[in-house]
């Protein structure tokens, strides 16, 4: 379980004046949950996450795992990222054996198991190519097969598909489904797409623009699992969507009005 | 077999040189005076250089003055242009320093080492070290500035210190960068090797080539810069084939060769 607790933070900016990113958060997440922070660029949803992470310390409150404070980055929180931050040098095996070996996990061992989640994500027969040689969308896979090698039980994910294209985005957004509905890992989930967020989650957490708060928590009540072509047509899909779109509208509206 | 464009592109190097040779033989021909030997005189000279043992000594050591001067600098500059480039109290610390430093000449600082330290290796090899020194400390912290802050929080999440980060993720991470300083650095080797023996006169290849300029030896001084300028073009192109072959997962797919490799 995540507890996040009264947690603010502020930012200097570079003409030493301070600018709030998040006021106030305090949310709680249920191990196994898949939970998405949704909310226009800018309103502190990637500072919330990297909290978690523990790559960034909150100026206020307090966030917790398991029920011990955070106090920095650990393999049983793994992160994905927007831009991927693979490890240029290293070939795609090499990037998703990295946390097992640093783990102390046997070569052997850890390159049997690299392998089988290089097949999972799509792409076996790549183990050997570099980073450079691979497209967004098999980036990201190779990304998120890393991030799963070492076995965290909260995966933390920035805009995971914010880079891809839309096609290359739903394939993968089926893919990570189909995988969590596997082994139901804690998922945290940054995204400032409503569809992505209604298809995806457990619950989504809307959350206004700057200073970052929270707006609303919607709870997503769609069986699972789910199928998009099936989803797509559901009237309760369409009205969450409608729904969570119109608490950001609000949102935007509060900015001009305030 | 080898395309025609590559064969072309493979001795475009040579046939620049063979070209200069050309230029400098009609050049000295038309001159005609003695300070001024023609290519084919200076080349027909670098044998008697070569198989001279006193000379081979005095290139060796000018050789060895310069792998050592080089190892040395850039053994330190990495470490210290690293940590430079992620910590800014370390860097703030040292910036004024080398600010100072870099645009001095440092064949300038020659004779006050040499007050101090005597006119042998330890002055000369100083020099070199100085010389390499700046150009692999300012590369080193361009490349580690650079490295995504997310590719060290991705190694920290699987459990590397700081540490460990900082050899498993920010050395590798800019080693390109760090190998392009190297490269400058070690045609600036070259130069201060040269002007530190010209000022320290007392063995080495500079030695010779200045030597052989007071007693009007023209065709030893110019088959003399020819063995020198052969030096630095061998010792590049060594160096960038080996620098393809350690961060070739970073190289562009097509590329202008920029050396003799």
């Amino acid at each position: 379980m995540i507890e996040i607790d009264h947690v603010s933070q502020v930012f200097r900016t570079s003409g030493r004046q301070e600018h709030l990113a998040l006021s106030d958060i305090s949310l709680t997440i249920e191990d196994g949950a898949f939970v998405s922070i949704l909310g226009p660029s800018g309103c502190g949803k990637s500072t919330l996450l990297y909290i978690v992470g523990g790559f960034v310390n909150p100026t206020g409150g307090v966030a917790k795992v398991k029920g011990r404070p955070i106090t920095g980055p650990g393999p049983d929180r793994g992160p994905v990222f927007q831009e991927f931050a693979l490890f240029p040098w290293k070939s795609v095996l090499g990037n998703v054996m990295y946390g097992p070996r640093q783990q102390g996990v046997k070569r052997g061992d850890a390159e049997a198991q690299s392998r089988a989640l290089i097949e999972m994500v799509g792409l076996k027969g790549f183990e050997h190519f570099y980073p450079k040689e691979l497209s967004g969308g098999m980036k990201q896979r190779v990304a998120l097969a890393r991030t799963l090698a070492y076995h965290p039980a909260v995966l933390l994910m920035d805009e995971p598909f914010g880079a891809l294209d839309a096609h290359t985005r739903t394939r993968l957004q089926n893919d990570l489904l189909n995988i969590w509905e596997r082994d139901r890992k804690t998922v945290l989930f940054v995204t400032h797409s409503v569809e992505e967020a209604v298809f995806l989650s457990d619950k989504i957490v809307v959350m206004t623009r700057s200073p970052g708060r929270i707006k609303q928590i919607v709870d997503i009540g769609l069986p699972r699992p789910r199928r998009r072509a099936e989803l797509l047509l559901d009237p309760r899909y369409q009205k969450y969507v409608v729904d969570i779109e119109g608490m950001i509208d609000d949102t935007s509206e509060d900015e001009l009005h305030p | 077999m080898m395309s025609m464009r590559t064969l072309v592109t493979r001795s475009g190097p040579l046939l620049a040189c063979l070209g200069l040779l050309g230029i400098w033989q009609i050049a000295a021909l038309i001159l005609n005076t003695d300070s001024f030997p023609t290519a084919m005189d200076a080349i027909r000279a670098i044998p008697s250089i070569l198989g001279d043992k006193e000379s081979l000594i005095n290139i060796l050591a000018s050789l060895r003055r310069m792998a050592i001067g080089f190892s040395l600098a850039v053994m330190l500059s990495i470490p210290l242009g690293l940590t430079m480039g992620r910590s800014r109290g370390v860097a703030s610390f040292f910036n004024p320093l080398l600010m100072v430093i870099y645009p001095v000449p440092k064949a300038a600082l020659m004779p006050i080492i040499m007050l101090w330290l005597g006119v042998g290796d330890v002055s000369k090899t100083l020099v070199i070290f100085l010389g390499v020194s700046l150009p692999v400390i300012y590369h080193s912290i361009q490349g580690a500035k650079a490295v995504e802050e997310k590719m060290l929080w991705s190694g920290a999440a699987m459990g590397l210190s700081a540490a460990q980060r900082m050899i498993r993720i920010v050395l590798p991470a800019a080693l390109p960068e760090i190998l392009t300083g190297c490269r400058t650095g070690l045609v600036l080797a070259l130069i201060t090797m040269i002007t530190s023996e010209m000022i320290a006169r007392q063995s080495g290849a500079g030695n010779i080539l200045f030597n052989a300029l007071d007693m009007g030896q023209y065709d030893t001084v110019y088959a003399m810069i020819i063995i020198i300028g052969a030096m630095g073009i061998g010792l590049d192109a060594a160096f960038e084939k080996l620098r393809a072959q350690l961060v070739n997962w970073s190289e562009p797919r097509f590329d202008l060769p920029l050396s003799f490799s």
